[in-house]
């Protein structure tokens, strides 16, 4: 892929960068930050970012995940989506001074590799690719909500435990709240990403795109850690209902495994996910393209 | 016109003279009748709160009977005491003081609790029947509009009004952080003190509805809990109905800690960790502060709260200079707006006077011309209005700008001697 496809995501990432500035502003000094901008800035970058994933797709003719900077577009734009469902259906004050600034960091990151090319195999299944990575990505995308929901109830408790009655406490939702909501984005995220594993079998199995000792593929055996983690987590908080900070930590613990499954695997050099691929390669992928 | 303002409030005078001035809903509007009998081109409103009775009058200058000794005839007549017994206690403000000082009230600046909102809900009812009545004239729905205007700035563009000031609004703040709702948390009170009672009322405004009350003497604990439909609980058993509680007010006179933290950590084990807001506010305390650092368990004593309350009235305070600044804006506003009403009849004399000559020069003008066609002398009659419009003009803006800078009386002054008018027929209060 070529560099230019880069330069309208520096401009979706800048639009996040300040929505996130905005909405900290406004958590920080309510005074300082209009309302209007807090609400304007993030609508400006999703659409943004919903137009480009759409030009994406229509460049690759498949759902953009045919390479790392594709993969990223794309989760970020599902969390964003999911967001904006949370934000719709509850209304949670300062989500978003948490989310933004989370976003952007994805954002700058996958920038920052530039034009260092992860390519994923090009001769992937339509079908199975979207049955194995719409859930998984909008699973990982949920789970991304609990998991700076649980960010914002760590802040909070803080907050309620050291007695700082400052503007961060009263622009916090209550602990209460928060600890529903980590228990609904959970509850939305765990099945999708149950659904995106089981079709993952059932890809590997029928193709055999990842070889016969596919359960050894570094990206299965994390992505089946994160399901037990989040298995265990949902079998605590069912069984002893577990409440606070406990369920909290854990849930940041099972967030770094989705990150390190979604992004870190890459590092091991394995078939899954993305390679190393030079400009020649790209050139024939794209030459059997056209 | 001359605004005059006669009342007391809770820095001049104590509850005993307020009450016997204060004016129930029923007699303000008897009180406002009989005033304006007395005074029948005035323009009135009573404001009577706990805090202050106030009785804003105007009236044109020249009524020589409506000074302030008159107005406290009228309050000593209606109330039915001597005169001398609130003399002292009342502040008399007049024209700008008086304006400012409506403003000020308004705006919650002359509060007891600075930046309170009922004070202009109560100024809003006020001014409210005194139009019903009929009291009120031009000059007080400019007077009394431009003052809840000014209320509503303040409280929007200043922090005037903003973080809690009482050690319940303060603790129900924090449950609102911990808590999101409140219809099935239970609220347990240890110790029926008058405190404790204004915390849960607090809570019970969030929605709480479970109550369980605790009490060294049993009697006591039962009349609170059915005062809010609640359980009585005997003191010895307070344990057990411990991890029941999501909320627990404590104000007990014990002289030793009621509660230890092998009580709450047993509680917090029968509730599966579910959060426990715990509120001591007894001096000495009644709950082991080591029981703050229990998991899930929010523990706040008096002076947590005391804390809360003194930052957050330190910072309304220190909004007032900036709300002050917009209050004088406001007025300002307003007296600009008095000086243009003292130019109004002078302006509207003015031009009918050059319209006037300008009627007579045609009436002399149109046997002149001859048959001169209807369009044509139309076209005259245009022409003529149309110069004396322009003539008009640089006086009228000049007025309006003179009269905003507090030059309305000269200048009226200046266009009488200049055309020679409003000398016979002059209506305006300066000009007789």
């Amino acid at each position: 892929m070529e560099i230019s496809a880069y330069s309208p995501f520096w401009l979706i990432v800048v639009f996040y960068l300040l929505s996130g500035i905005w909405e900290v502003g406004r958590l920080l000094r309510p005074q300082g930050f209009s309302k209007q901008w807090a609400d304007r800035l993030p609508f400006v970058a999703f659409g943004l970012h919903s137009l480009f994933l759409l030009y994406l797709a229509s460049r690759v003719e498949n759902i953009p995940v045919t390479n790392l900077f594709e993969s990223v577009v794309f989760l970020t734009w599902c969390v964003v989506a999911v967001f904006n469902g949370v934000e719709y259906l509850y209304g949670v004050p300062s989500l978003g001074a948490f989310l933004f600034p989370l976003v952007t960091v994805l954002g700058f990151w996958v920038l920052s590799l530039g034009d260092n090319l992860l390519s994923a195999p090009s001769n992937l299944s339509k079908f199975w690719l979207i049955a194995h990575t719409i859930p998984l990505f909008m699973g990982y995308a949920a789970l991304t909500l609990t998991f700076v929901l649980s960010l914002m109830y760590l802040t909070q408790q803080r907050q309620l435990k050291h007695k700082f009655f400052g503007p961060l406490l009263l622009g916090l939702p209550s602990l209460e709240s928060l600890d529903r909501l980590m228990w609904k984005t959970l509850s939305f995220g765990f099945p999708l990403l149950t659904l995106g594993l089981v079709f993952g079998i059932f890809w590997v199995k029928y193709s055999n795109i990842l070889g016969p000792q596919w359960y050894m593929d570094p990206k299965v055996v994390m992505g089946t850690v994160t399901w037990l983690v989040y298995a265990a987590l949902l079998h605590l908080r069912i069984g002893v209902t577990m409440h606070g900070s406990r369920v909290a930590l854990l849930n940041i613990a099972g967030f770094t495994l989705v990150l390190f499954t979604f992004l870190g695997t890459f590092f091991l050099g394995a078939q899954h996910g993305y390679k190393k691929v030079s400009k020649e390669d790209t050139m024939i992928i794209k030459g059997i393209k056209e | 016109m001359n605004i005059l303002v006669v009342g007391l409030n809770h820095k001049s005078a104590s509850v005993e003279i307020r009450e016997q001035l204060a004016f129930s809903p029923s007699r303000v509007t008897e009180a406002l009748d009989r005033f304006r009998r007395c005074f029948p081109s005035s323009e009135v409103v009573i404001l009577s709160t706990c805090n202050r009775v106030e009785l804003y009058a105007c009236s044109p200058k020249t009524s020589s009977e409506f000074t302030e000794e008159a107005i406290f005839d009228f309050l000593a007549g209606f109330h039915g005491i001597e005169k001398a017994r609130f003399r002292e206690n009342m502040y008399v403000y007049q024209d700008l003081a008086a304006v400012n000082h409506l403003f000020f009230v308004a705006s919650s600046l002359d509060s007891m609790v600075l930046g309170e909102s009922q004070i202009v809900g109560q100024v809003k009812e006020a001014y409210a029947t005194a139009c019903s009545q009929g009291a009120t004239g031009k000059v007080f729905h400019q007077l009394f509009q431009q003052a809840l205007n000014a209320a509503k700035e303040v409280h929007t563009h200043s922090k005037i009004a903003q973080g809690k000031v009482s050690i319940s609004s303060v603790a129900a703040e924090f449950a609102e952080k911990i808590f999101q709702d409140f219809s099935d948390k239970t609220v347990f009170i240890i110790g029926a003190g008058e405190m404790a009672e204004l915390v849960l009322k607090s809570l019970v405004e969030q929605g709480v509805r479970a109550v369980m009350v605790s009490n060294r003497s049993y009697d006591r604990a039962v009349a609170l809990a059915n005062e809010y439909g609640g359980k009585a609980v005997r003191f010895d058993s307070l344990e057990e109905e411990l991890a029941r509680a999501d909320i627990v007010i404590s104000s007990t006179a014990a002289p030793h800690y009621v509660l230890h933290p092998e009580h709450i950590k047993g509680a917090m084990q029968r509730r599966k960790g579910t959060p426990m807001f715990l509120i001591d506010i007894a001096v000495p305390r009644d709950i082991n502060p080591e029981v703050g650092k229990i998991e899930n368990v929010y523990l706040y004593n008096i002076d947590d709260l005391q804390g809360v309350v003194s930052q957050n009235v330190g910072e309304r305070t220190r909004e007032v200079e900036k709300c002050r600044a917009m209050v004088e804006e406001e007025v300002e506003e307003f007296m600009a707006w008095m000086e243009e009403m003292k130019i109004v009849p002078a302006i509207a004399r003015l031009r009918h006077h050059f319209h006037h000559v300008g009627k007579e020069e045609l009436e002399r003008l149109r046997p002149k011309l001859g048959n001169l066609s209807e369009e044509s002398w139309q076209e005259v009659v245009y022409t003529m209005e149309r110069t004396l419009n322009k003539l008009l003009h640089r006086p009228l803006e000049v007025g309006k700008e003179e009269a905003k800078n507090g030059g309305g009386y000269r200048y009226v002054e200046t266009i009488k001697k200049l055309f020679g008018i409003g000398h016979h027929q002059d209506s305006s209060p300066e000009n007789r």
